[in-house]
């Protein structure tokens, strides 16, 4: 039976915020729809009024003609809306069948059936009897999609699906919702990423500041033109200027990086070579897990390894620690910025505080200067125009690209020789990714160098001079960025080779 | 003194009864922890619960009513503590320090009159087996039903929390709050329920105190009992059969260094009093080194205050 699903005048105000301005939409079977914006437009504030974890101040939903009342998530999934969050729902020290039985009505031995139908039918493989947090992030999902299909629903909603997984796992979960979709379920994906968009839905309905500002057919637009309704004004068009120049001087030079670890969760690396020239970025290609995370803690200092050789402005620092290299004019900023690179529950100015450079004034006598390190903050915040004055704010209470840009503001404000960025725009949206963009490549003007390591191609394509792809622990040779294409880079980041 | 065999039985026999409320206990913080929620109100809940049963015990001459007014009563107060930290959301640790001081305040305020009065004799069963049987009978006979109760007390805790549904919902609160309200489970109500539990058990431990260990009411009588269950629910892990080993360890030491120091060894005073402390965190660290399984036995959200999004 064909699923009709109406959003009317839907609106929620939280104190000072417009999360949702009177949003109609709708949305029949046999589609799959995209909601799009950015951070913040009010997207997840729509999923978690139709999941019934919040309650809307006005408005309502409508499914085949029927007025849902939407107050708890047991309505959602009594009325066969399945959902699928952007943080996973999971119960990550039970097991996966515990994690799916624990709202089942039906006895253990015939939802075990069941489940055991669905993995064939979808070619998942998911063992049902291990812990959730031995689970890579895909198959976390899964088991999240799973929970939803036990229900038959006749809707299913994800929020930001692909923000955690690989490029593969991406590519298995889009075969999956189109199977879904040809099985009439009714999609509806929300995403801030426009490529996703082009290539999975029918539908695109664009989301600004809680108004929904567009609905449109997906082959009508393009990624400027969609990109240009998400955030509201003209892109500009980022290109680097290439700048390589051969007799500039080595900054930084790294011989016989090998790493070994026994922990099956990491990767080893095997005898990495490479140098960065100064006002040079170097890009590091990669599908994640091929051992970027392991790089990225032994050029920073957190692994130290024997026998590798790391020189860095004339000096041997193999040996240093995070906080000697940083005095050496090191700067990094690490993939995740919640856990490795902020600490959320502290207030902006105390994370600014947090790398306690020699340089800085911010103590004296071993007690801080607060007046020191809030001005210098406040400075940040302006400088890297992040989207508050306010520096008692909670870190935990910036979206990503605010966060994204208050940790580059810190690490770059020392004036920084070498900056090591890992996925330095993971999660964040279009604008915030311009504006990150913009930051590293003025840092190359002004003579500095970075290494970007990015799991996104056409970052590293816009942003590096030389590119070289980490697969398997092992780096392929450094190319000039102009010999590479997008291609060649996705055929060295599957193993393959291209001589 | 001889070391016979018979005599060893009988110290056995002492051994579990010193480790009941111990066992009481830390199964009821075990699974108000499990939910994740932090009470260290143990302490305050055992001695009401001392006081209460022993009050009813003297005023009705009955001793059922004493034992489910002892757990009644720890329900109650434990009931402060679900309706400060669940509904008006306040801290769990303060609120639990605040619940143990208020709990010996009001106990030696209400157990004033029955200072000096005797006990009265707890029942116990298969009485005529232990004389009977040597070694075996002073072990498994002649002990109340409480005991009994007890040492069956860990092991349906393990089935309740692995093997049934509700057992599920409680780890699963535990686990991720958040999660489980997503899933439409409603997590103040299981929260409530296995507080309320853990306040019944504490009640009953301290009931086994003043009715059956030393039947008489003297003031401040849980001696820090309440805080070794609370540390015996951390150092077992979380698993409710390494609480059972812990707490007759701890029983164990505690009246084995006893007889030491009536024979007269020759080791200060202060370190026998303190081995059973020593003994019981090194063994029960021992045998719980298996890190993976402490990250899955322990409450994620312990003691993290949820509320529900509007």
């Amino acid at each position: 039976m064909a699923t009709d699903l109406r959003i009317s005048n839907i609106s929620k105000i939280y104190p000072g915020c417009v999360a949702n301005d009177n949003v109609s939409l709708q949305f029949k079977s046999g589609k799959i729809y995209a909601l799009l914006g950015e951070n913040g437009a009010g997207k997840s504030t729509l999923v978690k009024i139709l999941s019934g974890v919040i309650s809307p101040d006005n408005g309502e939903v409508f499914l085949n003609k029927k007025n849902l009342k939407l107050s708890s998530p047991l309505d959602a999934k009594k009325n066969k809306i399945g959902m699928v969050f952007q943080h996973f729902n999971l119960f990550e020290t039970l097991s996966v069948f515990e994690n799916l039985s624990i709202d089942a009505t039906e006895d253990n031995k015939s939802l075990r059936v069941r489940i055991n139908e669905i993995l064939k039918k979808y070619n998942f493989s998911i063992n049902l009897d291990v812990p959730v947090l031995n689970l890579s992030a895909g198959q976390k999902q899964k088991v999240e999609i799973i929970r939803c299909l036990l229900r038959s629903p006749k809707v299913l909603i994800m929020d930001e699906p692909t923000s955690v997984l690989t490029e593969q796992e991406t590519e298995e979960l889009f075969i999956s919702l189109k199977k879904f979709c040809d099985e009439g379920i009714l999609i509806i994906y929300i995403t801030h990423k426009l490529k996703e968009v082009l290539s999975l839905c029918d539908e695109v309905a664009v989301m600004r500041k809680g108004k929904v500002v567009s609905v449109s057919q997906t082959q009508n637009e393009k990624v400027e033109t969609l990109a240009n309704k998400m955030v509201g004004q003209k892109l500009a068009k980022i290109k680097k200027k290439i700048n390589i120049s051969k007799n500039k001087d080595e900054i930084f030079k790294v011989k016989h990086l090998n790493f070994y670890s026994d922990d099956p969760f990491e990767t080893n690396l095997v005898n990495l070579n490479f140098s960065v020239k100064k006002g040079e970025c170097l890009g590091i290609a990669g599908i994640s897990g091929n051992g970027q995370n392991e790089l990225f803690q032994i050029l920073s200092g957190e692994i130290i390894t024997p026998d590798t050789s790391i020189i860095f402005r004339n000096k041997e620092i193999a040996k240093l620690n995070p906080k000697q290299r940083r005095e050496y004019l090191m700067a990094f900023s690490p993939e995740d910025r919640i856990s490795q690179a902020a600490v959320p529950e502290l207030k902006i100015y105390e994370n600014v505080a947090l790398n306690n450079f020699k340089s800085s004034n911010f103590f004296e006598k071993g007690l801080v200067n607060e007046r020191k390190i809030k001005e210098h903050s406040k400075k940040i915040l302006s400088d890297f125009s992040v989207n508050t004055d306010n520096v008692e704010l909670k870190s935990q209470f910036l979206s990503g690209g605010n966060l994204q840009k208050l940790i580059l503001g810190r690490e770059l404000i020392t004036a920084p020789e070498l900056l090591i960025c890992y996925n330095p725009t993971w999660g964040l949206d279009v604008g915030a990714i311009n504006y990150i963009h913009e930051t590293l490549i003025k840092i190359n003007d002004q003579e500095k160098s970075t290494i970007l390591i990015s799991t996104d191609t056409e970052e590293l394509l816009k942003l590096s001079d030389r590119i070289a792809v980490i697969y398997k622990g092992k780096l392929s040779k450094i190319m000039p960025s102009e010999e590479v294409t997008p291609e060649k880079l996705g055929v060295l980041m599957g193993g393959g080779s291209i001589d | 003194m001889s070391l016979d065999i018979s005599f060893i039985g009988i110290l056995i026999g002492s051994i579990m009864a010193s480790s009941v409320p111990l066992i009481l206990a830390a199964s009821g913080e075990l699974i108000t922890e499990r939910s994740g929620v932090l009470n260290l109100g143990v302490e305050g809940m055992m001695i009401i619960g001392a006081i209460s049963g022993f009050a009813l015990m003297v005023i009705t001459d009955n001793l059922f009513i004493a034992i489910v007014g002892s757990m009644l009563s720890g329900v109650i107060i434990s009931l402060i503590f679900g309706f400060l930290t669940q509904s008006l959301l306040t801290n769990h640790v303060a609120t639990g320090l605040a619940l143990t001081i208020f709990g010996i305040g009001l106990s030696a305020m209400l157990g004033k009159n029955f200072v000096g009065i005797p006990g009265k004799e707890f029942p116990v069963l298969f009485s005529s087996l232990r004389e009977s049987i040597p070694f075996f009978g002073p072990i498994l006979f002649g002990h109340s039903i409480v005991l009994y109760f007890a040492f069956a007390l860990p092991f349906l805790t393990n089935y309740f929390l692995k093997k049934t549904k509700l057992g599920l919902v409680v780890r699963a609160v535990g686990d991720s709050p958040v999660s489980a309200s997503n899933q439409g489970i409603n997590v103040i109500l299981v929260r409530y329920c296995c507080i309320l539990y853990g306040g019944a058990m504490c009640g009953l431990a301290g009931a086994y105190l003043s009715l059956i260990y030393t039947p008489q009411w003297i003031e401040n009588m849980t001696a820090g009992r309440g805080w070794i269950a609370l540390a015996l629910v951390v150092f077992a892990t979380w698993s409710p059969i390494k609480v059972l080993i812990g707490a007759l360890i701890f029983g164990g030491i505690t009246i084995l260094q006893l007889h030491m120091q009536a024979i007269g060894f020759r080791i200060p005073v202060q370190f026998l009093s303190a081995l059973p402390y020593l003994m019981t965190i090194i063994v029960l660290v021992v045998i719980s080194r298996d890190s993976r399984k402490i990250k899955l036995n322990t409450p994620t959200s312990l003691g993290r205050i949820f509320y529900k999004e509007k």
